[in-house]
């Protein structure tokens, strides 16, 4: 009868507004969209939210016009916790959530928000709910809504049969060593630095490990999903090798090049030459072939791969459980747990 | 964003040269050798490094009172600089001007600015000129955070994005503005935010690293060249010093001080560019002791200048 | 010559400096296809385009801080404030920005712009609308002030603002806008800083200038007909400000009466007094007379802002009293 919600006040702002039209989603409107998830959450018979506490303040805000008449039945509470306005704070946060007894977590953010979460969440699901820019994981989903369905989770009205999927994930190896994961995509690109952090120069790409990607999505998925779309239960990834712009780009069994059409990232399509790909198994390892890198997880620059390094990427189905909007819903109106008679 | 090893140690080089140059100023305003007020960049280096390294001749930045950054890194004269903060005749401004009005307009240097927020009109018609002559030149403002609380702010975005014009507003979120912390002097913590309302794009970039403010200053500039009209880009930094050297800085904790300091724009890229093996250690410390001489120089160069004559208390006034 | 009015007289200047000169551009509250809130720049829209010709939203501090930013970058800006009261509004970036970047910036910059406003009262505009701020800019140093009576100076005095290295506060009497003189044609310019005598007398100086020159030479006529010949001076720029014309018209007359709208506490009245006293004490014969607003803002009534208007038979009363 316990959630938690983690909003990221930073995500929605990176170099994506000045290059490719993406959304900005600021905070004022998060803080709307908080409001609603706290009603659906409410509605659905939680009892309590745990809020992870965080520099731009979601909790207060969020919870100023809940007075008075307004006031909320369900008990609201800040994690006690020091932020450090970095990735950590979600991780942590969702690490005391899941010893506060939360029972499943809203999350606020883009797909980077998600991974850093999942890695506190162990297998407390996860109701990601999309404030980013290109977004695999999370999803775009009326605040109301997800609420609605994360509380049902939550209070466990709806069988986790229904309303659970159990996602897939990548393992990220350092010379043999674990050291980060991600959700959707890692992204070799040819870098030295994390720069503004987000992709948006597709030149730079020469290798992408993915989870999923379909036809309809944006992204690096988009890539995937052109090619050969896989969805997020199949148990199965893709590895593939990019040419760099110029280079002779040959299919492994034509001798000619493939240019893949997809939209990479809002309002940014481009032609991707892909040189070859290959399906890849739970438990399969990939080499990463591009040293010096920079390794993007889930969009954003993150692990540097020095000349010296060898780093792998592996496909495990052990990635967090997400909660399926649609199907937790119409699971409980099938069950008639909207009709009081 | 493909740099080569010489320019990554430029910009290492120019970062450094703002350290040193800042922290001789502390020394000598310290040992009452240096009159009036002195605001210090040190920690937000990356910053003016980053924005300026993308920068033509044909274009213009406005600074603020934190301003010794932003005119090293648009190749004002160290010595003149130097000069000019010691109140000396050789300086920029003949030692008119001070720490404060440090300016250099053949290099598009509109100067730095004792009034918190004045530089937001002056660089959108810097920029207005750029369109207007056809310079292709770009205008970038510099200003803090607590800048955009002010109404110049409002008028010159929205100026420069009804007029479309190549105008680049840098803002340095330093989190203070003098003792008010931005928690307290606004009630949002994204600057970025508000472009939106002036209809232009805004995003956050970690302004203590110094290639992510290059890489957004980058996309900035070639798209307000391109006639695609302002953006505004905010930089997270923070300074180490207080708003004034002098400044006891009861408003903030140690801890927050470290925080940051751990943060440290030179250090962090200077790892960067061992780790990726982009430069060694005896390469880092020859630019380290380059850039030493270059100040101690600069300082000589000031101390061996005279007091501006008396002559030119009242020349100057106006233009012939 | 022609008989032009002082609107049409500023409007040919601005017409002619922008063919002279590229650089030259204007910006402002509506002075384009409206040509300006008073019909000022009626026309130079579709004269010059757009491009030249800027309406600014209502944003004076963007106005004229933009304006500074374009001068030392290059243009010749002529921005337009529509009311001298609304100057506060951009005060910033008159008194910190435009009048001190020479000097501070030990003399490499320059600010050339001319910053056009509309002063005075008269028109039932009241306490916002109508006043005269002049002693304000007087008193910044690095800024010209420019405060022309007539169309043919309106329009002179505007050439040599607009050409001039400096910022210029050019202030234009609203009242005045539709009063009518000759104007030279083309190419006429009259240097800053230099006064004219309007009419020539040896009994008593009178210093007025804007709208206040045409209520003294009124009041000279008058004053003709009882035998009192005054000397009538226009400074026509306060800043900067022409003694040796003033100083040799009372060495003639050995009295002076300085006349002007603003309010004669802290106006700059005080300031010609003042310089007058100090230096031509000895040919003075009587003390000086300042007939200036009383210390107030201005009312909106009919009655009451003609009572708080400087007038003829004040300047008259001021001379007389000398006799």
């Amino acid at each position: 009868m316990i959630a938690g919600i983690i909003a990221n006040p930073a995500s929605g702002k990176d170099i994506r507004r000045l290059v490719a039209h993406a959304t900005v989603f600021d905070n004022q409107e998060k803080v709307n969209l908080i409001r609603r998830i706290l009603l659906g959450l409410q509605a659905a018979g939680v009892q309590r939210v745990w809020f992870m506490p965080d520099y731009f303040g979601f909790y207060e805000r969020a919870l100023d016009v809940f007075s008075g008449e307004n006031q909320l039945t369900m008990e609201t509470k800040l994690l006690p916790m020091q932020w450090k306005a970095n990735q950590e704070d979600s991780q942590l946060a969702a690490a005391k959530m899941v010893e506060m007894g939360v029972s499943c977590l809203v999350t606020l953010g883009g797909d980077g928000t998600n991974r850093v979460v999942s890695k506190g969440a162990g297998e407390v699901p996860i109701m990601p709910v999309s404030t980013g820019t290109n977004n695999v994981f999370s999803v775009m989903v009326e605040g109301t809504i997800a609420g609605l369905a994360a509380g049902l989770v939550a209070t466990g009205a709806v069988e986790q049969e229904y309303s659970l999927i159990q996602t897939k994930k990548l393992i990220i190896y350092m010379n043999g060593k674990a050291v980060d994961i991600a959700l959707i995509d890692a992204v070799v690109l040819a870098e030295q630095f994390v720069g503004s952090r987000a992709i948006w120069d597709i030149g730079k790409i020469r290798q992408i490990v993915a989870t999923c990607g379909e036809s309809f999505h944006i992204g690096i998925a988009a890539i995937v999903g052109a090619l050969h779309p896989i969805n997020k239960r199949e148990a199965k990834g893709i590895n593939l090798i990019v040419s760099e712009s110029g280079e002779q780009t040959r299919d492994s069994t034509q001798g000619s090049s493939i240019q893949v059409k997809a939209a990479v990232g809002p309002g940014l399509i481009r032609s991707v030459p892909v040189r070859s790909y290959e399906l890849i198994s739970p438990g399969q390892k990939v080499v990463v072939r591009h040293v010096p890198c920079v390794i993007a997880v889930d969009g954003e620059r993150e692990i540097f791969v020095g000349p010296e390094d060898c780093a792998e990427v592996e496909l495990v189905q052990t990635g967090p459980f997400v909660v399926d909007v649609k199907s937790t819903l119409n699971r409980a109106a099938k069950k008639g747990l909207f009709i009081n008679r | 964003m493909a740099l080569s090893k010489e320019q990554m140690l430029d910009l290492y080089r120019q970062m450094r040269m703002i350290r040193e140059f800042e922290e001789t100023v502390a020394k000598f305003f310290s040992q009452g050798q240096i009159p009036g007020f002195v605001h210090l960049y040190i920690g937000e280096e990356a910053v003016a490094t980053g924005v300026c390294a993308n920068l033509e001749k044909q274009d213009y930045i406005a600074s603020t009172h934190r301003g010794h950054g932003h005119g090293i890194a648009r190749g004002a004269s160290l010595n003149k600089m130097m000069a000019e903060i010691f109140g000396r005749a050789d300086g920029e401004c003949k030692g008119k001007g001070g720490s404060m009005h440090i300016a250099d307009v053949e290099l598009g240097f509109l100067g730095a600015n004792g009034i918190v927020g004045a530089g937001l009109p002056l660089a959108t018609g810097a920029g207005f000129a750029a369109k207007y002559m056809k310079t292709n030149g770009v205008a970038i403002c510099f200003f803090g955070d607590a800048s955009s609380n002010r109404g110049t702010f409002h008028e010159s975005l929205n100026m420069a994005s009804i007029q479309k014009l190549p105008v680049v507003f840098v803002n340095e979120n330093n989190m203070y503005g003098i003792s008010m912390s931005q928690e307290r002097h606004q009630n949002i913590t994204d600057i970025a935010d508000r472009a939106g309302s002036y209809g232009m794009p805004g995003m956050v970039v970690d302004g203590n690293d110094v290639m992510a403010v290059y890489e957004a200053a980058e996309e900035a500039v070639k798209r307000a060249r391109a006639g695609g009209g302002p953006v505004l880009i905010e930089c997270k930094t923070y300074r180490h010093h207080g708003h004034f050297e002098g400044d006891p800085c009861v408003y903030r904790c140690d801890e927050e001080v470290n925080t940051w300091k751990a943060k440290d724009p030179l250090p962090r890229f200077v790892n960067r560019l061992q780790e990726m093996k982009m430069a060694t250690e005896a390469e880092i410390n020859q630019i380290d002791i380059e850039v030493k001489k270059i100040i101690a120089d600069a300082v000589e160069f000031a101390q061996n200048s005279p007091v501006p004559s008396l002559d030119e208390l009242t020349s100057d006034v106006y233009c012939d | 010559m022609a008989e032009k009015t002082y609107s049409q007289a500023i409007n040919e200047a601005l017409e002619e400096e922008m063919r002279r000169d590229e650089k030259v551009y204007i910006l402002g509250e509506d002075v384009g296809a409206f040509g300006g809130c008073f019909g000022v720049t009626t026309g130079l829209l579709e004269k010059f385009g757009a491009e030249r010709v800027l309406d600014a939203p209502i944003s004076e501090t963007a106005i004229m801080g933009s304006a500074v930013g374009a001068a030392v970058a290059g243009l010749r800006p002529v921005p337009e404030i529509m009311f001298v009261d609304f100057v506060g509004v951009c005060l910033d970036e008159l008194l910190n920005q435009a009048a001190k970047m020479h000097y501070m910036f030990g003399g490499k910059a320059k600010v050339p712009l001319t910053l056009r406003m509309a002063g005075g009262a008269g028109v039932g505009a009241a306490a916002q609308h109508s006043q005269s701020l002049e002693a304000f800019m007087c008193h910044i140093p690095g800024i010209k002030v420019v405060m022309p009576a007539t169309a043919a100076d309106a329009k002179g005095l505007l050439k040599s603002a607009i050409r001039d290295d400096n910022p210029v506060v050019f202030l234009e009497h609203k009242a005045l806008y539709g009063a009518s003189g000759e104007v030279p044609e083309g190419e006429y310019t009259i240097p800053l800083g230099k006064a004219d005598i309007k009419r020539e007398g040896k009994d008593v100086t009178i210093l007025a200038y804007s709208m206040m020159l045409h209520k003294a030479l009124a009041a000279a006529e008058t004053l003709a007909l009882e035998g009192i010949e005054a000397e009538v001076i226009d400074p026509r720029t306060l800043v900067p400000f022409d003694k040796e014309t003033l100083y040799k018209s009372i060495e003639k007359t050995g009295r002076l009466v300085i006349v002007h709208e603003a309010v004669k506490q802290g106006g700059f009245g005080g300031e010609i007094a003042a310089m007058v006293a100090e230096e031509c004490f000895d040919s003075l014969d009587a003390s000086i007379k300042r007939v200036a607003a009383p210390f107030t803002p201005i009312p909106f009534a009919s009655n009451l802002e003609a009572a708080y208007i400087p007038d003829e038979a004040k300047i008259i009363e001021a001379v007389k009293s000398f006799f």
